[in-house]
């Protein structure tokens, strides 16, 4: 049943406010977890069997009645639903502490959970319209996340992030309605099969810059990224690490590398196209958060910086160069969701995000302070932490595909992020304790548990990369490299 | 039939460059949304005159009725937005809204 | 055709003047009427569905909307637009406009499309049977909806 991935969060959103009425805090915690846990434990377990004989197609009949509810899943949207369910439940379990003091915890969790099932249906989708519903769904849930405290910074992030965001979504729909008209298809294999046959090279051109333009704003990458650095660092730290960790890589990077690869085919110069805004995305963001003072900030540009790595393996579009980009993608949600959460509890036991200020935390904070150093050795490609493996996979692919040039930025880039994850590092943990934060206690259990288990996997990712990239990333890459 | 898309495609491009003009020039937080619902439009127009000129208007007529609804719920979300605004800064300019950096 | 044309026409109009006019009441009025004329249009395309929730969600639910919040937000004073705005926008839009024609003559008319006969069938049966799936994504985002206006709304109790 992974019909399930999406009504079970839908399900128990729609019960949580009326159970908000009885019990404020308890039960909407128990609740949200609990959903999140039980579709982690299901993609571990069962769905992983599930696509043993190849990629699943599964049709729901409603009372008989024969209906349209047609889900589907293969390698590469099981990987993806791994990512989205690992990241949300970390987040949901850092939430019981950290969201005690913005209040309506039901409420919050109803929107967490719909934003989670807006992934889950993007991911499951087949159809082009679909997956234009399931970004609103993720969008609309994310805008109120995003400005959920209501004080004067979250609003005027989030409504940046709603002007553009709209607009994406108006250019991925416009691109949608073209093809649609062209083919009369919306599913991916009929507008796939549609275009063999069609001499479209120019129409399909427009709408490729079009769905470029859409998902590459979604996906944050320079020139569209100017709303991530106000929009993640503003929402409280969990929702930062949900959309930096997995929002813009499901409706962003997700999306665009589904159609471009099993829809349009990737032709050697979009190829181009892609991997060299993904450079650009790599070396300018990297710039930019060498000369941040707020630590989310900071992270939020080194997102802006990682998800151009992404795109670049993936554009690359060779095997090993998709298998790099992929797992660059599940280890940049796990470290970058393990540091937003990170500085989530910096910014609750200091009250400051402002990396000036802090100095010599990790004193009081061992556990924050570890943790979020694991994270940003991941990120920042240290071996043997899963970055490493992955940054390494993806310049081993440039080199082989000749894109000397590529290679070389993305080697240089990659030591600029150890860089500046080093600056945050000293100023934030290391050195003399500020003696403003005599009495800084460690962040609550819960907080303290939810990196901790982040941390493990990033750890484990590192140890066991063989392991992962054979079971989850080699399938996923599989179904790319086959087209459809 | 196809002479009949082209000339939806002009309007509706018209619609949606008119829109983004709106969108990029105005101060006003509900004059931007107003732009942005002008784009939807012209989305909408493309969209049902996408399914017309094939002969396939009963499923572009369900896409736009889905699209209507999507827009509905945009709209509360940004109106709500756009009330607590007015309310932290005490007014509808967006230069207002400068303190983040971008 | 003619008609058509017309309609068209009048929708653009409408859209420029929600975009330009200087009084916000006037503007979603404005919105109002040009979502009138493009559900007239879809209704003489064929959609009546859509033109019926055009009409009424979008000239009837979201103007009640606007106005609402343009109501709320009233005493906050005027906000004063740049003369440059209007001054400037004629001559956009016209280059625009040729721009637009030329572009949509040569170019686009060479849209490909593949042979297709006209179907049957009737709307709940392509909605219910076919598009089921976009019903729930419209379940999802009616949730997201009514979640946001209510967190966006909520009391914020520091005690809470």
């Amino acid at each position: 049943m992974i019909f399930l991935y999406l009504a079970l969060p839908l399900a128990v959103a729609a019960v949580l406010p009326l159970v908000g009425k009885v019990s404020k805090k308890t039960l909407p915690d128990l609740l949200g977890n609990a959903t999140m846990a039980f579709l982690l434990v299901y993609t571990a377990t069962g769905a992983k069997s599930l696509l043993a004989g190849g990629p699943l197609v599964q049709r729901l009949d409603w009372f008989g009645e024969t209906v349209n509810l047609q889900v589907a899943l293969d390698g590469f949207g099981l990987f993806m639903l791994l990512a989205v369910q690992l990241v949300s439940l970390a987040v949901g379990l850092f939430s019981i502490d950290y969201m005690e003091h913005y209040g309506a915890k039901a409420n919050y969790y109803a929107l967490l959970l719909v934003m989670v099932a807006g992934m889950n249906g993007l991911i499951l989708s087949t159809d082009l319209f679909n997956i234009y519903i399931f970004l609103e769904v993720a969008a609309v849930a994310s805008y109120a996340l995003v400005a959920y405290g209501l004080e004067h910074d979250e609003l005027e992030a989030s409504f940046k992030y709603l002007m553009l965001s709209v607009v994406a979504s108006a250019a991925i729909l416009v691109a949608v309605a073209v093809l649609f008209g062209m083919t009369g298809g919306l599913s991916f294999a009929a507008v796939a099969e549609g275009l063999k046959t069609l001499p479209a090279r120019g129409v399909v051109a427009v709408c490729s810059a079009l769905f470029l333009m859409g998902f590459g704003l979604k996906a944050a990458l320079v020139p569209f990224h100017a709303w991530l650095p106000d929009a993640h660092p503003s929402a409280p730290a969990p929702i930062s690490a949900v959309l930096s960790g997995l929002l813009i890589k499901v409706s962003g990077v997700y999306a665009l590398t589904r159609i471009f690869f099993n829809i349009f085919g990737l032709t050697p110069a979009l190829s181009q196209v892609l991997m060299w805004t993904a450079a650009v995305s790599v070396v300018v963001a990297a710039f930019l958060a060498l000369g941040q003072k707020d630590i989310k900030r900071m992270l939020a540009y080194s997102s802006v910086s990682q998800v151009g790595y992404i795109v670049l393996g993936i554009g690359l579009g060779t095997p090993l160069g998709l298998a790099g980009g992929l797992f660059h993608l599940l280890n940049h949600a796990l470290a970058k969701g393990l540091l937003f959460l990170n500085s989530g509890s910096v910014q609750q036991a200091t009250g400051t995000r402002d990396l000036e200020e802090m100095g010599g935390l990790a004193r009081r904070m061992p556990v924050t302070a570890g943790t979020s150093l694991v994270g940003a050795l991941s990120v920042a490609g240290v071996p043997p932490l899963g970055g490493f493996w992955s940054k390494l996979l993806i310049i081993i692919a440039l080199v082989q595909a000749g894109e000397g040039v590529l290679a070389v930025i993305a080697v240089l880039a990659s030591v600029l992020t150890l860089w500046y994850y080093l600056i945050l590092q000293r100023k934030a943990f290391f050195g003399k304790l500020n003696e403003r934060w005599r009495d800084v206690r460690e962040a609550p259990f819960w907080m303290a548990a939810a990196t901790v288990v982040l941390a493990l996997l990033v750890i484990g990712m590192g140890i066991l990369f063989a392991s992962v990239l054979r079971t989850w990333i080699q399938p996923a890459a599989d179904v790319l490299t086959r087209g459809f | 039939m196809t002479d009949a898309w082209i000339v939806s495609i002009a309007f509706a491009a018209a619609l949606v460059v008119v829109g983004l003009y709106g969108l990029l020039t105005m101060r006003n937080l509900i004059k931007l949304f107003i732009g942005i619902e002008v784009v939807a439009k012209g989305v909408s127009l493309i969209l049902l005159s996408a399914g017309w000129a094939r002969g396939n208007v009963l499923v572009a007529q369900s896409l736009v009725v889905t699209f209507i609804v999507i827009e509905v719920a945009l709209v509360a979300t940004a109106l709500a937005l756009i009330i607590n605004i007015t309310r932290k800064t005490k007014s509808l300019d967006v230069r207002k809204l400068a303190r983040l950096k971008g | 055709m003619i008609l058509h044309l017309a309609l068209l026409v009048g929708l653009v109009l409408f859209s420029v003047l929600a975009i330009l006019a200087r009084d916000l009441i006037k503007s979603a009025i404005c919105l109002a009427a040009a979502s009138l004329l493009l559900g007239i249009i879809f209704f003489r395309m064929g959609a009546p569905y859509a033109g019926v929730f055009e009409i009424s969600v979008v000239a009837g639910l979201i103007t009640v909307l606007f106005i609402l919040t343009i109501a709320l937000t009233k005493t906050e004073g005027d906000v004063r637009e740049s003369k440059l705005v209007r001054m400037v926008f004629p001559l956009f839009f016209v280059i625009f406009a040729l721009i637009d024609a030329l572009v949509m003559k040569g170019l686009l008319a060479k849209i490909p499309m593949l042979e297709s006969a006209a179907r049957g069938g009737t709307f709940s049966d392509v909605l219910w049977r076919e598009r089921t799936f976009d019903l729930v994504g419209q379940i999802a985002v009616i949730l997201a909806g009514v979640f946001a206006v209510l967190a966006l709304f909520r009391k914020r109790d520091p005690h809470d």
